[in-house]
């Protein structure tokens, strides 16, 4: 401390005392400074007290503020899925009602209402300081509305307020994509930007979040002087709200509507997706939430039981839904094949059920097995052992490669919230994860999408639009345009490319071929989309739950629910020239035909609706 | 770190202490007022006696430690001060279109406030080590004002004039206090003052609008100017004895949005009065003329130093935010120390009073002469 001290203790005491002198005029300056206060106190309060006391009490601005109407949301078309509808609230403000009992006994003949239950009402706010304004009757009809509106100057303190709330014209048609608004919170209304008031709406999730500065414009604020007894005098100034803008989506109101009706007994997903642009056509979740119980803030009860649902409606299972993606992987096994050169087109491989590696049997899905078979009737007939062979020959390694560059193993990016990335394994990723090392057993399960791999329904679409579409990896997209109020695209669309395939353009050729051929050869696997209308693409899917030896022997439907396998149904339209390609995932649905076809072929069918032939009847009939 | 010292004890600047404790006493009576209702979770009022709590652990170690510690860490403690503004401007948050606040996840940070106390430690360090007998010319005068404009610069730039222009104060204050010659003083006053109109170009328009409606309120009643007459109608409602506690009118209309931050004293002058106001302000005031005793008291030239550029600064925030609430100046987003809501604020300052109660108890240690007699 001592050296410290020592340069500053080489004071001069009289350059010291000379400072200290100085304090002597600060505190002049201080006191100089301290009398304009008090004189302008004096001047405020006792001088001119009388006037403003009169200002603040007779001459009383009230500020009101006016919510802009919240923008709509339409589908690609511009059919309008979400408008407003306004409720009407009746409130009090006490400090403007000199004779509330009176007012209210007449206010109850116009609501037709006990007045007890308007006394009630009262008396649950009466802690409250007397100028907030205490909520009497909610949602108000159009008759009453006009009844009270017309009476208004008998019932000094009363106001209606409005309070636009969202109307969901088709029920829950895309909650997941939509999300919902609820009231502000104080962490929301300290970090906010741009007036938002207590009570206030925003978006909570979903799009009525993530676009919420957009959808909800900029509200307007109304000045009116309201006299002693509380009736409003004139309005000073209005400033207009600033209406929201409108979202335009590129959901298909139909597709999307299909898709949730075909999902809508269980749990799954399903995607559709322009495979030259990214744009997501439908992107279902089953089962949905249920929009109408967040209208005005949900219970605690409605959220529990959502939370507790064993088919998880809060979930969105397209995008944060991860599933081993089973024999969809195949694709990807294919492609680095034949890009890598480990098999060409007719690379012949013997399946007699089995594949046996380090002492043990590696199933095919056939019990008796394919024969011998290549690559296009190993990608239609599914066909596990062609697949460990060509997997095991390129090495988890290229696998993980491949499957990266067809965005398995990464969000997609599409914006929406807390979208899962899937898992694609490779040598590091288990050091990593488990901190052990890779065994070559389990290159097997990985060529066939079960082990580690994981996906989400959004993954497998994009996948199957990258592999037809000649390798472009665009980003899935749900804004076609944001509108101004006055109808004119502030923002609109453009695809956004992600990404390319590694491998060649020949091999994608001979996947879409294999995949042509699932659907429109004999034995193919996912013939039930079969149509003569268009030339439809597939591959089915099972992704293994459990591996229990004991349901082993049970027949299917004996098996209890949440151990069946998830189905899988990815496939893609028309096959010589694709437009869209359509992922279904269905929860414990056992089998990709069976379980996620069917859906796959209503939306198709809804797809091709009115194409030219729109007569020719899809070959199998719906069930 | 350091034995007890008995004598710091005896040297404990009670006076301020007690007046410090009435002015934190009067102003969490008036946020009750303020904002008791309306809130959700935790109001201000508690909040704020959770910030006093922080605020007299912050306190009391800065007084447990020997002050002339920062004449060594002076240029430590600015270099730190502009890498947190400089991270303020890159990372910071933005609150109503300025970026103020680096989030380090466990606090939320405003360098800017930081930055008032850098610059006193910083300026009574540099005013300390030259001689201040026979005024400082033209040439003397770049340095300090080089190590000012930095800061001010990076927080003008937030933009956030008000803690700016407080530096400039500062800065001002301080270094007339070390004085200046007199005719560099003339000079400097003629070289700034062609500058006013340049830098009223710079201004943002509604900095611009701010300054014109303090002349003419009325002509903006319900932009810029609102704030103000809404205030000065508070105040003036108020008349000799106010409206009586909780009972304010004006105050809880919604009329004054910042009533609990910038505005807080405008709900203490409606509600109780000319007289509650200047009971108020006597007690205010003294606080501050206690600070100045505190310089007046001190053994060395970098605690005069430092007492007196403290002072200032918890007296140029005060007389800014009181003059402003009074209609007296613009709008400048300048909370009263000590009084207003505010985390960073009431840390700041409390924190200055730590400085002036540690300058105070260590009088005696002179140079170890005067404990030996």
């Amino acid at each position: 401390m001592r050296q410290v001290i020592s340069r500053a203790d080489q004071i001069n005491e009289a350059e010291l005392l000379i400072l200290k002198r100085r304090l002597r005029l600060a505190s002049v300056l201080l006191l100089f400074f301290a009398s304009i206060l008090v004189i302008r106190l004096w001047y405020l309060q006792i001088l001119n007290g009388d006037e403003y006391f009169k200002l603040s009490e007779n001459n009383r601005t009230r500020l009101h503020w006016l919510n802009a109407p919240r923008g709509m949301i339409s589908d690609r078309q511009g059919r309008p899925l979400i408008a407003n509808r306004p409720y009407f609230n009746v409130t009090l403000a006490r400090e403007d009602a000199p004779n509330p009992e009176d007012l209210l006994n007449r206010l109850a003949t116009i609501l037709g209402v006990d007045v007890n239950e308007l006394l009630d009402r009262i008396r649950e706010g009466e802690d409250y300081p007397r100028y907030v304004p205490i909520l009497l009757k909610e949602d108000i009809d159009w008759k009453t509305l006009v009844a009270i509106e017309n009476h208004l100057y008998d019932l000094p303190g009363i106001r209606i307020d409005v309070l636009p709330s969202r109307e969901y014209l088709y029920e829950n048609l895309g909650s997941h994509l939509f999300g919902y608004l609820g009231r502000i919170n104080e962490k929301e209304l300290s970090e906010s930007e741009g007036g938002y008031q207590r009570n206030d709406q925003l978006g909570k999730l979903g799009l009525e979040r993530i676009y919420e500065k957009q959808l909800r414009g900029e509200p307007g604020r109304r000045y009116i002087e309201v006299d002693a007894q509380g009736f409003e005098q004139h309005e000073v100034s209005v400033q207009q709200p600033l209406p929201g803008s409108d979202l335009r989506l590129t959901i298909d109101r139909d597709l999307q509507d299909v898709a949730e009706d075909a999902l809508d007994k269980g749990a799954g997903a399903a995607v559709v997706m322009e495979v030259a642009t990214g744009r997501i056509l439908a992107l279902a979740s089953s089962p949905p939430l249920e929009l109408n119980k967040f209208v005005g803030g949900i219970s605690t009860q409605n959220w529990n039981e959502m939370q507790k649902n064993e088919l998880k409606p809060l979930t969105n299972k397209a995008t944060q839904g991860q599933y081993p993606p089973g024999s969809t992987f195949k694709m990807v096994v294919a492609l680095a094949g034949l890009s890598e050169g480990v098999i060409n087109n007719d690379t012949p491989f013997f399946c007699n059920g089995a594949m046996a590696f380090k002492g043990r049997d590696y199933h095919c899905w056939k019990k008796h097995g394919h024969g011998t078979v290549s690559l296009e009737r190993a990608l239609a007939e599914s066909c596990d052992v062609f697949f460990y062979s060509v997997g095991m020959k390129v090495g988890v390694e290229k696998l993980a490669q491949y499957a990266k560059s067809l965005g398995l193993g990464a969000p997609s990016g599409i914006l929406l919230e807390n979208e899962k990335g899937g898992v694609v394994p490779n040598v590091e990723w288990k050091k990593r994860r488990f901190g052990q090392p890779w065994h070559e057993g389990e290159t097997m399960s990985v060529s066939i999408g079960q082990g580690y791999d994981l996906a989400t329904p959004l993954q497998i679409c994009q996948m199957t639009s990258t592999l037809v579409n000649g390798g472009t990896r665009y980003r899935p997209q749900l804004i076609e345009a944001v509108m101004d109020a006055d109808g004119k695209v502030a923002k609109g669309f453009e695809p956004i490319v992600d990404g390319h395939a590694l491998g060649t353009a020949k091999s994608l050729a001979l996947i879409r071929a294999g995949m042509v051929a699932a659907v429109n050869s004999p034995h193919g696997t996912a013939s039930i989309v079969k149509s003569k209308k268009y030339l439809v693409g597939a591959k089915t899917g099972t992704a293994q739950v459990v591996k229990v030896e004991q349901y082993k022997h049970l027949k299917e439907k004996d098996i209890p629910y949440k151990y069946r396998d998830h189905a899988w149904f990815t496939c893609f339209a028309p096959a010589d020239k694709p437009e869209i390609a359509i992922t279904v995932l269905v929860e414990h649905g056992l089998h990709g035909a069976t379980g996620a076809g069917p859906v796959a072929r209503k939306l198709l069918k809804e797809y091709f609706k009115d194409s030219p032939d729109a007569k020719e009847e899809v070959l199998i009939e719906d069930e | 770190m350091l034995h007890f010292d008995r004598r710091l004890l005896r040297h404990f600047d009670w006076a301020l202490v007690v007046t410090l404790l009435t002015v934190v006493g009067i102003s969490l009576m008036n946020l009750y007022s303020a904002s008791h209702v309306g809130y959700f979770g935790t109001p201000p009022y508690i909040k704020q006696i959770y910030y006093y709590l922080v605020g007299c652990g912050i306190m009391l170690a800065i007084i447990s430690a020997d002050y002339r510690f920062l004449l060594r860490v002076n240029y430590l403690i600015y270099g730190v001060i502009i890498v947190l503004l400089i991270a303020a401007m890159l990372f910071g948050k933005t609150t109503m279109g300025a970026q103020r606040w680096i989030n380090f996840g466990f606090i939320k940070l405003q360098p800017s406030e930081l930055a008032k106390l850098a610059m006193v430690i910083t300026l009574a360090s540099y005013y300390c080590r030259k001689d201040t007998g026979k005024g400082f010319g033209l040439l003397d005068l770049i340095p300090p004002a080089g190590l000012l404009l930095l800061p001010v610069l990076l927080i003008a730039k937030q933009p956030d004039l008000g803690t700016a222009l407080m530096l400039v104060f500062v800065f001002v204050s301080m270094t007339l206090f070390a004085k200046v010659r007199i005719w560099t003083l003339i000079l400097l006053i003629m070289l700034v003052l062609p500058l006013a109109p340049l830098g009223w170009k710079h201004l943002k328009p509604y900095q611009r609008q701010r300054i014109e409606t303090l002349f003419a309120p009325e002509n903006d009643p319900l932009g810029a100017g609102y704030h103000i007459m809404q205030s000065k109608i508070a105040v003036g409602s108020g008349q000799t004895f106010g409206k009586g506690y909780l009972a304010g009118t004006q105050v809880h209309l919604d009329f004054l949005p910042e009533r609990h931050t910038d505005f807080a004293f405008s709900v203490l002058a409606e509600e109780w009065g000319f007289a509650g106001a200047i009971f108020f302000l006597a007690w205010y005031f003294f606080l501050v003329f206690l600070g100045l005793n505190v310089a007046g008291a001190a053994r060395d030239k970098f605690g005069v130093f430092l007492a007196f550029g403290v002072t200032s600064l918890l007296f140029w925030q005060a007389f800014v935010n009181l003059a402003m609430v009074l209609g007296l100046l613009p709008v400048v987003g300048m909370p009263l120390p000590l009084f207003s809501y505010g985390g960073s604020s009431l840390l700041t300052n409390l924190a200055g009073i730590g400085i002036l109660l540690s300058v105070r108890m260590r009088r005696f240690s002179r140079g170890g002469r005067e404990n030996k007699g």
